[in-house]
């Protein structure tokens, strides 16, 4: 039997070798792979947000987590053919029309998906009208949106309008983040929340889905 | 005789005690958003930038890239335009790179953004050094005196010997993209760090050629924030400041560093760098940081410009909140020198330029030096 917990840690670790052979022996051991996913890799993804949010960890931190826990669900792959990855919640995200910058929101796509959402990321410069036709099609319970610049932060707005215009505001909670957006921004363009990092955004969509 | 902008900014610049504080404005993203769409404020149809913050009583902030120019030697170098895609293809004798851009100021910004970097994989190192090695800095010295010209003594041409990033941030930001770059720092740090000596002696030559330059502040790198990674900052990027803060420093200059981005750890280590001036620093609400910590982590050697986060001009803010932000700022950065009054980091499109002749009026009100509190 491995221990998950040195599976968590070898996330916070960010080691891709050390999760990718663990999460090998423990699926070899007989382990069932949603045991693998829920007790050691995102036990161990939620402790580099706790960290990166406290500012004990940094970007890169993050980043190397992500990689090894994209490594390992590689190797359950074949075995979650049938049960597919255990999610908690589907999340349509992108960086807004105008906006080529996707760093925070890639991070925040990868830390997600590594905690449970199933994601959609529907990647940068994304238009008021593919927002609302992704909304409409995968029926997300939370729409993330990012903006690094103040030129483009007003996309957001538009897109909450729009989804307001089509009466489909109340069946989807919107999260906004990126470098110069703000709680007041969030508040002023009616928003649900707003994380200032990638670390945060994940206990602020669990709330949003009261989980 | 009445001290111009320039020399107001240039005085703070170097620690030098003013009577009242000096602002800077940039107004660019606005300029450029209002000028494509046609939609510039009835006054001000057909006015440059420089004439319009002139009409708002500011000093003028401007960009410029940069005083040395790229040439290349013993490669063919092609690019393709397809607005607002520009393709540029390196073909040199050990294999081919290219990168694809997009370009268009329409909608507010300037810079180019890398659709597609150079450094796609690990095969890709020797050629990227080779386009490297081979590119040769010249002169660019005539159309920044140009734009220099124009502006007069209204404010401030803001330039640098290279483009907009140090040599390390450009291997991370522009040549190898920000992910893939911490992954191939893991698992290639030897390639990566033979890059980053390479960049770093493309910059020591662009420098050479610069310093022929009668330019009185060097923009030495952009656009940081905490994402860089603090031990990778401590341990590749200061450094490299030192050593160009000695020479910069050795010949009367002074450094600059575009600081507009999240800085609460990257605070803790601006002193190490030797450089004289944090610009476009951009406080809370849109970082963590207030302007009475920017002030105690720089300490007093360091001159700040900025201090208006963008947001600020957004209409969400009322003129009374603004005010309000702009006064405290004022009592947050006491006694005042060291201190130029500036945006982090651009007048936004949707902000009110009339905002610009505000602070103008407050620094008249509560901006003469000492501020006391």
């Amino acid at each position: 039997m491995v221990d998950l917990s040195l599976l968590s840690q070898a996330i916070d670790e960010g080691d891709r070798e050390k999760t990718v052979q663990l999460t090998t022996e423990a699926l070899g051991a007989g382990t069932n792979p949603q045991e693998i996913i829920i007790h050691g890799l995102q036990v161990g993804m939620a402790v580099v947000g706790e960290k990166f949010s406290d500012g004990e960890y940094f970007l890169p931190d993050m980043l190397m987590a992500a990689r090894a826990m994209k490594a390992a669900l590689e190797v359950l792959k074949p075995s979650l053919e049938k049960t597919g990855i255990p999610t908690i919640g589907k999340v349509v995200i992108g960086t807004v029309e105008g906006d080529m910058h996707d760093i925070g929101k890639n991070v925040v796509a990868t830390f997600l998906s590594g905690n449970g959402f199933e994601v959609f990321d529907l990647g940068l410069n994304v238009t008021v009208q593919n927002f609302i036709d992704e909304v409409k099609e995968k029926k997300p319970e939370i729409l993330g949106m990012s903006a690094l610049l103040t030129t483009t932060m007003p996309v957001m707005g538009k897109v909450i309008k729009a989804l307001e215009e089509i009466g489909m505001r109340s069946s989807v909670k919107v999260i906004v983040g990126g470098a110069p957006v703000t709680q007041d921004y969030a508040n002023y363009i009616g928003a649900d929340a707003y994380a200032h990092d990638g670390g945060k955004a994940i206990p602020v969509c669990r709330q949003l889905l009261g989980k | 005789m009445a001290m111009t902008h320039k020399q107001r900014i240039l005085a703070a610049a170097r620690g030098e005690h003013l009577d009242k504080l000096p602002f800077g404005a940039r107004i660019d993203v606005w300029y450029n958003y209002h000028s494509a769409h046609g939609t510039l404020p009835e006054k001000y149809q057909g006015w440059s930038q420089t004439d319009i913050i002139r009409d708002q009583g500011a000093g003028a902030q401007y960009r410029f890239f940069s005083v040395v120019k790229e040439e290349y030697q013993d490669m063919e170098v092609v690019e393709k335009h397809d607005p607002p895609y520009i393709t540029t293809e390196y073909r040199t004798p050990l294999g081919n790179v290219a990168k694809k851009e997009i370009f268009d100021t329409s909608e507010g910004p300037w810079i180019k953004y890398e659709m597609e970097k150079l450094f796609k994989s690990e095969q890709d190192y020797p050629i990227v050094k080779y386009v490297m090695e081979h590119t040769i800095p010249v002169d660019n010295f005539e159309a920044f005196y140009k734009l220099r010209d124009e502006v007069g003594e209204d404010g401030m041409v803001m330039t640098a010997a290279g483009g907009l990033w140090s040599p390390v941030q450009r291997v991370m930001r522009e040549i190898i993209g920000y992910e893939l770059f911490f992954y191939e720092l893991a698992d290639h740090p030897a390639e990566v760090e033979e890059l980053m000596e390479v960049m770093k002696d493309l910059d020591r030559r662009k420098f050479e050629v610069a310093m022929k330059c009668d330019l009185e502040i060097f923009n030495i790198c952009a656009n940081w924030s905490d994402d860089i990674h603090t031990p990778v900052f401590r341990k590749y990027f200061v450094p490299w400041f030192q050593e160009v803060c000695d020479l910069l420093h050795a010949h009367g200059r002074l450094a600059m560093a575009h600081t507009d981005g999240e800085m609460r750890r990257l605070n803790l280590f601006f002193r190490e760098t030797g450089i004289d001036i944090a610009e476009a620093i951009t406080p809370a609400p849109q970082t963590l940081v207030s302007m009475k910590e920017f002030r105690r982590e720089l300490g007093d050697e360091v001159t700040i410009w900025g201090g208006i986060p963008s947001i600020l001009f957004e209409p969400m803010y009322s003129d009374e909140d603004f005010d309000a932000y702009i006064k405290n700022m004022f009592q947050e950065m006491a006694p005042g020198y060291r201190f130029i009054v500036g945006m982090g980091d651009n007048l936004p499109f949707d902000g009110d330029l009339n905002r610009v002749r505000r602070v103008v009026e407050l620094i008249d009100r509560y901006g003469t030096l000492p501020i006391e509190v």
